[in-house]
Formats: C-alpha cells, structure tokens, sequence
C-alpha cells in the first residue's frame, strides 16, 4: 500500500486554510478575531512550507509572521478604539473551550514525551545548509543591509510613537 | 513532488487576491496592514513553490524569502508605528477620515 494519496490530501486542507483564513480577514468585523485568524492562514502557510521541503523557511514563518508580526499586530488593535466591535472581552469568554483545546495539545504531549525513546539524529539538516550557503555567499551583501534595514525601523518606530516632549507627557497623564 | 507546482501557485494567486481586494475594501487601518501581509506571504509562497520546481542546488527562491521576512517586518514596525501617532493625533483609524495631510 502506498502512500501517495497523503500529500494531495494534505495541500488540500491546508489551501482551504489558507484561503479561508484570508477570506475571514477580510470579511470578519471583529478585529481580534480577523488577526487570529490571520495568524491561522499563517500557520497554515508554514505548512505548505513544509509540503515543499522548505522547513527552516517554515521555522522562520513560525517564528515571524505567527510570533511577531501577529502580536505586534494584536497590540496595535489593543491601542485603537474600533466603534464597530459589539463585543469586548474577547479573550476572556472562552474557558470552558481553552480547556478543550489545552487538554487536547497538553495531554499527547505528555503521553509522547514519556514513551520518547532517543532516536539517532538525521544527518544534514534539511535545506538549511544550502540557505545559509548562500546567505552568507553570494548574497552577504544584500544580508548586511537587510540588518540596517531592521535597525532603521526600530529606531523610526521608536521616534514616531515615544513622547519626547515631557510637559506634554504630563498634561495627557493628568487628563 | 506528486502536488503540482500550479496547485500552489493557485493558492498563492488566490490568496494574493483576497490580500488585494481586502486592501481596497476594508477602511481599518490595522485591518489593510494585515492584508498587505496576507499579499506578502502569497508572494512568498509562489518563491517557494517555483524555487523547488526549478531553482539549482543553492536555494535562491528561499533567500528571496528570508529578505521577504525582513521587509514585511520591517514594514508592520514602521506601518503600525504610524497609524498609532496618527491615532493619537485624532483618534479614528478609519482610512478615509485620515486626511489632515491631504493637498
């Protein structure tokens, strides 16, 4: 029996995550509940990653887009006022469905990390060698400026949301 | 590789679309934010996916990707940035009442 009828089935789920995910963004009004759901299409992004033999791509997809970009995204909502959110509290209705979902991760966890037995590393490392062979070579350069590139952002982020004006400060906090 | 390289540039295609036509569509600034970054990770998914299908040994499509990161990064700092000052210069995040600096 063979096999070949997974990785079609799995493309297939993850496209209709994907593009259910994108479709929600733009059409759910609540705004909480559309960055979920675009860190969902992510994730399932991270995927297709995976389906394609990219894994540390999917790794860092994981890691930006789903960790960083998502939160950053959640704070900048947080620090708004929409007028068309009906409900807030969001995050704090869902106990009895977070419980659901923490058994559901936690208890295979837990189950799998007592059955472990050590098994011998895989050599090579996926596509991370020939990636980093080439960052490093051929485009170290371009590597260099995408680095002063973060680091501008930083800085101009900090520049236009910091308060530098102290009286200012103080008359909002007394407001 | 038994999914075809077009199923996945399908997606992409479809999900570039969706980024699109949500940029046009929805009037939150924090809401056209996320679907430039939907229209990014399609562009990045049509990277990989022709990377495998044609790309040499060295692995170009993907270091595309990972400057992809970087900007869209870069770009949702400084993006969000933004829309905060402006926020609190008046506090609407409605795109069309966003106009103090318009000509």
């Amino acid at each position: 029996m063979t096999f070949d009828f997974i990785e079609p089935v799995v493309f297939a789920l993850l496209a209709i995550g994907v593009i259910a995910g994108g479709a929600a963004v733009v059409l759910l009004s609540r705004i909480t509940a559309a960055a979920l759901l675009m860190a969902f299409t992510f994730l399932s992004m991270a995927g297709m990653f995976v389906l394609l033999g990219a894994e540390t791509l999917a790794a860092f997809q994981v890691l930006i887009y789903v960790g960083a970009i998502t939160v950053l995204i959640l704070y900048g909502v947080m620090f708004t006022k929409f007028s068309d959110r009906p409900r807030a509290l969001f995050f704090q209705r869902q106990t009895p469905l977070a419980v659901v979902f923490v058994a559901a991760v936690a208890i295979p966890v837990a189950l799998l990390s007592f059955s472990f037995t050590s098994a011998s590393p895989r050599p090579g490392g996926g596509d991370l060698s020939a990636l980093a062979t080439s960052v490093f070579t051929d485009f170290a350069f371009p590597f260099e400026i995408a680095s002063v590139l973060l680091l501008a952002a930083m800085v101009g982020a900090i520049v236009l949301t910091g308060r530098d004006d102290p009286e200012e400060a103080a008359r909002r906090r007394r407001r | 590789m038994t999914v075809p390289l077009g199923a996945y540039v399908a997606v992409s295609a479809v999900l570039f679309f969706i980024g699109c036509a949500g940029v046009l569509v929805r009037r939150n600034a924090v809401v056209i934010l996320m679907c430039v970054e939907l229209m990014l990770n399609a562009a990045n998914l049509a990277l990989v996916a022709f990377s495998r299908k044609y790309g040499s040994i060295d692995e170009r499509g993907s270091v595309f990707v990972v400057f992809v990161f970087v900007i869209a990064a870069a770009e949702v700092a400084v993006g969000l940035a933004i829309i905060l000052s402006a926020y609190r210069n008046r506090p609407v995040v409605d795109v069309d009442q966003i106009h103090q600096m318009k000509g």
